[in-house]
């Protein structure tokens, strides 16, 4: 029971985290872009539907309608989140020489603003939303799944299933692709480059949006708490490789792995340690991650 | 001069029929021929508004020479000049003057000396406060001075320094209670833990491209303050690791420590400049500075090491750094976790960033900015993060490199500017942009070409079917005016690829070729086609210049 | 007023140079026009300057009455694709593709109007009458094809949509004369109906007597019509 318990644990947190490196990997791929303003957003999807929660939700709707209108909040402010920080940094400093530089550290003002605005609008005090997804459980092969655990996975690969689909089929996804090829030939058909970005911004910020309502049933929504969901998506997008969708998803399964193995071998506060030993070990190996090669990624 | 619009009705006179000439032509048909004044007037009337040229270099010029003396004085014992100073002599009066070429260290020296004295210009009742403002100051410039060396020198983008310093202080700290090391000791041992740790996260370094690193080094950070807050051996609950060895003697007064305190910082301060100055300035800064981002493939085609360089500046600036770690230690007996915090790197990165990346000034005016803000206006509350923020927000969005990449900036957007509003005023052919007019020192070049212009504009609206017709009938003797003035300007043209006529035998048939204006370079053959009579061959000499006249 | 393009007073460069100097140029609709003029000395400009991807430019560019030119200088390629949207397919000199997309999903791509991406399929079936060769290198990332074969994908890509100004730069620059040869026979066969064609190109002799009009291009200027224009050489 331990070992599956820590395993199913493992992969529960690597789901959320793996949605977050994922977006980590698609700013990056597409635009260029190293947004690390996601703990930023994640903390505002958090308190905002928080406040849904306490002051909307409560009062006015339907329990049964709870789950969706506080994820569907989330979602929306993380929406909102990315396009903001689309119009802040992105637009005004896509063309300007150093971009990359540039842009990773204004994201960082970013978030060094939003989080001291967080604090001064809800104090430190940590706010916690309720359980989505009810209070069931499945026993399967004697190990116990809580709901939140499968709706935490279920919602997750749903939305990466959503975000791939999108990606590889629509119109967008299709423009998307090209500007992460090479952004003066998709000016040349018609593929604005601002614009694609704030579709980018909205989407990578509505999975870290959902990312952050999933946490925060079991961890606390404080002005600070998006900095270890970023620390970890960044860290697996970077072992994944960025700009790969498939290399982050595999790097969340592994680095699950390991975090679950070190648990039961050696003890909680080593798991940091092993994971970025591994992490260095992959990177030391294969310099643009696990799939870094497999498909050509925006090279700068 | 008849007046332009007037045409006149042109049967032009030979004003040598007096003479009989031989083809018996005393008049000719002309078509109508613009007054030739006319280019002249129309440049002359202003149309246009006027620019300024040339470039202008601000220079403050000092009287008397002076230039040999300031050059035969040394640092000692280097051969470094105090300042490099360029005597001579003004153009016009004849006057020896001087002008200081290079003047940082001129404000370098000022801005030292007012931190010096800084102390002695407190406020009487915010002497203490100030002073522990000024000591946290000297640290963190210190760090950022290390931090730009790595950053800017090295373009190593990490964001591991804090945690660097931190584990140094924190290992250093540990020592001195666990085994009671005396404070002079704390530094050096810091060193040594500095340059393990520098070993340690640079073979990463080796491997990864500049944001993949910082994105590693931002985990790494994470992960020493998670391994340093959870551990036994430094974990406490007072939210750090306190009581080490000290140079401030307790028993002192407390001004007495506070000014041991500035003065000790201020001291770490300056050595970080040296050190800085000592890497960027000499053999391994010049060598970075050949292998720029994305050109480095290129310098290491020119077998510059760029690697080893930048390795080798990563492991003594790590050094460095866990010097300041033991030296922080040695001064706050102790450290907290909150050097871990990510705050803290935004914090810091908001110092380097202010002042620009890459510059040892930068850092220290960023981190002046940044402590002013954090510690010194406290009364502000939380505002001044979001101060802070935004400063560090606004220089990015705003500035290429922070505040002294404000001048390189101007004056690239202003270049840009200039050029971009010249060129759309300049015709091509005639003037010389004003660009390369500064630069020709024959200015009756200019005056040429200004000239050449103009008459070649004029002479091209003289070419008519008519006077080819007529040149083709008649190639010498004389002609009308609109032609003879056309001729005229032909046969004042360079020798350099003036047309020529070859001729096979003693009566043709014709070639044409071209001089080459220098002496004993034979003629080119401009073509293979052959004039079986002179006058043919004249009019295709005629020809080939018309077409030129049409093409520059 | 039904001029497909009127270029008036355009000059253009990058930074302090000036490659294009007050050039005036009018396309009618179904026309072919060609530009032939050596290297450097603007054609490329030309067409950056149409599609708004020079580093300065000024004077009046209409696009079928509208006015896309502006007097601008901040950074090439601003506004490009509103330009572009405007109905103008730009078949780009040299290797302008997105490496790691397969053939399909690269003429996907020029079909940026809802029109077009609706009617994606049967407009990839013309153009791949037009590049038979194309059709069976369909799943084929771009970056793995020649030359050739790329050329034919950025030209096809060009053709996608409903354009009213279809820009071929150097259409036959570094292919093979054949292959040249049959890029530019494909260019030709296109059915403009009511829009125009303007093609660049070095090699006179691929467009003489093909298109309907051909304009030399000189040191940023436009040297009239070739076929009627007055030649001075004529008497030789």
């Amino acid at each position: 029971m331990d070992i599956a318990f820590i395993f199913v644990n493992a992969i529960t947190v690597a789901a959320i985290y793996g949605l977050i490196a994922v977006a980590v990997s698609i700013t990056w791929s597409s635009l260029g872009l190293i947004n690390l303003a996601y703990g930023f957003i994640y903390s505002f999807a958090g308190y905002s539907a928080w406040l849904v929660a306490t002051y909307v939700a409560r009062q006015y709707l339907d329990p049964a309608l709870h789950p969706f209108v506080i994820a569907a909040t989330g979602i929306l402010a993380g929406a909102l989140g990315g396009i903001l920080v689309c119009l802040v940094v992105f637009i005004p400093l896509h063309d300007k020489p150093a971009f990359t530089s540039r842009g990773m550290i204004a994201t960082l003002a970013i978030s060094l603003i939003g989080s001291q605005l967080l604090l001064m609008a809800f104090g430190p005090t940590a706010k916690s939303l309720p359980e989505l997804f009810g209070r069931w459980r499945v026993k399967f092969m004697d190990i116990t799944l809580t709901a939140d655990k499968i709706g935490i996975v279920v919602c997750s690969a749903l939305m990466l299933a959503v975000v791939v689909m999108w990606m590889r089929s629509s119109r967008r996804g299709l423009e998307i692709r090209a500007m992460m090829m090479n952004p003066h030939a998709a000016s040349i058909v018609g593929i604005g480059i601002r614009r694609t970005g704030i579709y980018v911004m909205a989407l990578t910020g509505a999975m870290a949006g959902l990312a952050a309502v999933l946490l925060s049933q079991t961890y606390f929504i404080s002005p600070f708490s998006g900095l270890t969901p970023l620390i970890k998506g960044v860290s697996i997008a970077l072992c994944g490789g960025l700009g790969s969708i498939q290399g982050a998803v595999i790097a969340a399964i592994l680095l699950g792995l390991v975090e679950a193995l070190t648990n039961k071998f050696m003890g909680g506060q080593y798991v940091l340690m092993t994971q970025f030993l591994f992490i260095i070990l992959v990177l030391i190996v294969r310099p643009r991650g696990i799939s870094g090669l497999l498909d050509k990624a925006r090279e700068q | 001069m008849s007046d332009a619009t007037t045409p006149k009705t042109y049967r032009w006179k030979n004003p040598l029929s007096a003479w009989e000439t031989t083809t018996g032509n005393d008049e000719a048909d002309s078509i109508t021929v613009a007054d030739p004044a006319m280019p002249w007037q129309a440049s002359k009337g202003f149309k246009v508004e006027t620019h300024p040229v040339g470039r202008l270099k601000y220079f403050v010029v000092w009287p008397a020479h002076g230039a040999r003396t300031w050059d035969r004085a040394r640092w000692w014992p280097t051969r470094r000049n105090f300042l490099n100073i360029k005597g001579l002599y003004n153009r016009k009066t004849a006057v020896a003057e001087k002008k200081i070429l290079d003047r940082k260290p001129i404000y370098w020296l000022l801005c030292l000396i007012a931190l010096a004295l800084g102390p002695i210009l407190f406020p009487e009742n915010q002497t203490n406060a100030l002073l522990t403002a000024g000591a946290t100051f000297g640290i963190f410039a210190a760090i950022n001075v290390c931090w730009t060396l790595i950053i800017g020198t090295a373009s190593i983008f990490s964001l591991a320094t804090y945690a660097v310093v931190g584990t140094a202080a924190f290992v250093t700290s540990f020592l001195s209670i666990q085994y009671g090391v005396p404070w002079y000791f704390l530094m050096p041992a810091g060193a040594l833990i500095g340059l393990a740790f520098g070993v340690l996260i640079a073979i990463p370094a080796l491997r990864l491209d500049g944001f993949y690193y910082a994105l590693l080094t931002l985990g790494l950070n994470e992960l020493f303050r998670v391994f340093f807050t959870t551990s036994k051996q430094f974990g406490s609950a007072s939210g750090g690791l306190y009581g080490a060895d000290s140079f401030i003697n307790p028993d002192w007064e407390p001004l007495t420590q506070s000014y041991v305190a500035y003065y000790a910082a201020f001291g770490l301060l300056v050595a970080s400049l040296f050190l800085f100055r000592f890497i960027n300035g000499k053999r391994l800064g010049r060598v970075l500075r050949m292998a720029p981002e994305k050109r480095e493939a290129f310098a290491a085609a020119c077998g510059v090491d760029y690697k080893r360089a930048r390795i080798t500046i990563f492991l003594a600036t790590s050094t460095a750094l866990g010097f300041i770690g033991g030296f922080y230690a040695a001064q706050y007996r102790g450290v907290a976790y909150s050097i871990f915090d990510f705050q803290t790197v935004l914090l810091g990165l908001a110092m380097v960033t202010i002042g620009g990346i890459g510059r040892a000034e930068g850092a220290v005016l960023g981190t002046l900015v940044v402590i002013f803000l954090r510690d010194v206006l406290i009364e502000f509350g939380p505002i001044r993060y979001l101060i802070i923020g935004a400063a560090m927000l606004a220089v990015v969005l705003f500035l290429n490199n922070g505040y002294f990449g404000i001048r390189k900036q101007f004056n690239a957007w202003r270049a840009k500017k200039r050029g971009e509003w010249r060129s759309t005023r300049a015709e091509k052919g005639g003037e010389l942009l004003p660009e390369e007019a500064t630069e020709i020192d024959d200015k009756d070049h200019l005056y040429f070409r200004r000239y050449d212009k103009m008459q070649r504009d004029y002479l091209k609206t003289l070419i008519k079917p008519e006077i080819i017709e007529e040149h083709r009938r008649q190639p010498l003797g004389q002609h009308s005016e609109a032609l003879e003035r056309v001729l005229l300007y032909f046969r004042r043209a360079k020798m350099e690829d003036k047309y020529a006529l070859r001729s096979a035998g003693p009566h043709g048939p014709y070639k044409i070729i071209a001089f080459s204006g220098t002496r004993g370079v034979s003629p080119r053959l401009v073509d293979d086609r052959e004039f079986v009579t002179l006058d043919e061959a004249y009019h295709g000499v005629f020809m080939r210049r018309v077409h030129d006249l049409l093409e520059s | 007023m039904n001029e497909v393009l009127k270029v008036e007073g355009l000059s253009a460069g990058y930074g302090p140079l000036r490659v294009i100097h007050d050039l005036d140029l009018v396309v009618n609709p179904g026309e072919r026009v060609g530009i032939v003029g050596l290297n450097g000395h603007g054609k490329t400009t030309l067409f950056y300057a149409i599609a708004g991807l020079t580093g300065w430019q000024r004077g009046s560019i209409l696009l079928t009455g509208k006015q896309i030119g502006r007097t601008r200088s901040q950074g090439p390629g601003r506004y490009t694709h509103q330009i572009v949207r405007q109905g103008l397919a730009i078949m780009p000199q040299g290797d302008e593709i997105f490496q790691g997309l397969t053939v399909e999903e690269h003429l996907d791509s020029g079909a940026f109007t809802p029109d077009a991406w609706r009617t994606r399929k049967e407009r990839k079936e013309r153009v791949l009458d037009i590049f038979e060769p194309l059709r069976k290198l369909m799943r084929m990332p771009v970056g793995r094809l020649s030359g050739g074969e790329r050329r034919m994908v950025s030209i096809g890509r060009g053709l996608m949509t409903d354009a009213k100004l279809y820009l071929a730069d150097e259409p036959s620059l570094g292919l093979a004369p054949k292959i040249g040869m049959a890029v530019m026979e494909a260019l030709l066969a296109i059915n403009l109906k009511d829009s125009a064609m303007l093609i660049a190109e070095q090699n006179v002799a691929l467009l003489e007597g093909k298109v309907d009009r051909v304009i030399g291009m000189h040191a940023g200027k436009l040297k009239g019509e070739a076929s009627s224009s007055f030649r001075l050489s004529g008497n030789r």
